[in-house]
């Protein structure tokens, strides 16, 4: 049941953003898909740390928020010294990202098997 | 403390899939910019312009059509429809033609009769070049080799010869009538010939384009096949 409010979100904003047929112009592609690299690792990083529970509301809302601006900023900046700066942002965000999944990945499956353990010791549930 | 988390996922979960739908939309079809110059664009003007006129001018014809069916009594209904019918018949390239046009030869080259070399058929690429080049004119009524070409004729290779129609082109000589709807546009449709880059492209087949004169009498013949119709059906008579 708390797995679906969010995940309805999801659906729900890439069926809005789809439907809606917005469109940006090119210039500003790189700043959206950075956006979105960045607005993903925070979400994985809220969902691991909610996993580890250390999950701090604010920390999350003004990191997404924070890290989105961040992340535009450096592009932009990127865009006017005439160095691909975004790249850099893409590689952090991207390594953490997969550091992140990688977590949760491990944090699941130790789960999983102690479940699966508990389960074998009292098979009589 | 549950239900805040959610409400806060929820939010952030609707954001990130709304930016990248719009992300995938901006990706999959950019905007495309707009590079036409003034020329272009009148260019473009002149064309729908074009357009509007050859329908106007469609929508009289109807329209007189409309007016002789309307203005006819019960006598002459008969008279009017045998007329539509006919017109339709030479329309559909059924009835002979006379008329002010141009005879068109295709010879071997000298070239290759002075090398010896066979004579191939006209091939039915440059045939149907031929046909698409000489149809920028409008209202031309064309016979290759005898066989009438209308818009629903056929050029095809069968079996490594060229037809029309299914019918067989003969290998060169071979002669192509075209009528114009006046002397005027047959002089147009010659000296557009005279210039066009057309001959190039028959000489690398070995073939010379000859074309003639415009003249005031050509004949063309009707096509003698009746059309299969499969699709319409003749409805009841009502009561």
């Amino acid at each position: 049941m708390t797995m679906w409010l969010p995940l309805l979100g999801l659906i729900l904003g890439i069926s809005l953003g789809l439907l809606s047929d917005i469109q940006i112009p090119q210039e500003y592609g790189n700043y959206l898909s950075i956006a979105v690299l960045a607005a993903l690792d925070t979400l994985f990083g809220g969902i691991r740390a909610h996993l580890q529970q250390v999950y701090d509301d604010r920390v999350f809302v003004s990191g997404f928020f924070f890290n989105i601006a961040l992340a535009a900023c450096l592009a932009f900046l990127g865009v006017h010294l005439g160095v691909d700066l975004y790249l850099a942002a893409v590689f952090a965000f991207g390594v953490r990202l997969f550091q992140n999944i990688a977590i949760i990945r491990r944090i699941l499956l130790a789960k999983w098997t102690e479940r699966s353990k508990a389960s074998d010791t009292n098979p009589s549930e | 403390m549950k239900k805040t988390i959610n409400w806060k996922f929820t939010l952030i979960l609707l954001t990130v899939g709304f930016m990248t739908a719009v992300q995938y939309n901006s990706m999959k079809n950019p905007k495309e910019r707009d590079t036409r110059d003034i020329w272009a664009v009148r260019h473009e003007l002149a064309v729908e312009k074009q357009l509007h006129s050859e329908l106007l001018s469609e929508i009289r014809e109807l329209d007189k059509t409309i007016f002789t069916y309307k203005s006819l009594n019960d006598e002459n209904t008969g008279k009017a429809l045998t007329e539509t019918v006919d017109k339709l018949y030479s329309q559909a390239g059924m009835t002979n033609i006379q008329g002010t046009g141009i005879i068109i030869k295709v010879k071997p080259s000298a070239e290759s009769e002075a090398f010896g070399i066979p004579v191939t058929d006209v091939s039915p690429d440059l045939l149907t070049r031929f046909v698409n080049e000489i149809n920028r004119f409008k209202g031309l009524i064309l016979e290759i080799d005898g066989k009438r070409f209308t818009t629903l004729s056929s050029i095809r290779d069968i079996n490594g010869i060229t037809t029309v129609n299914g019918l067989n082109v003969s290998t060169p000589p071979v002669s192509m009538k075209i009528i114009s709807p006046s002397f005027k546009d047959s002089e147009k449709l010659y000296s557009y010939l005279a210039a066009s880059t057309i001959h190039d492209d028959f000489y690398i087949d070995n073939l010379i384009l000859e074309v003639g004169k415009p003249e005031r009498f050509v004949e063309i013949h009707g096509s003698p096949e009746m059309f299969e119709n499969q699709f319409l059906k003749e409805l009841p008579k009502g009561e």
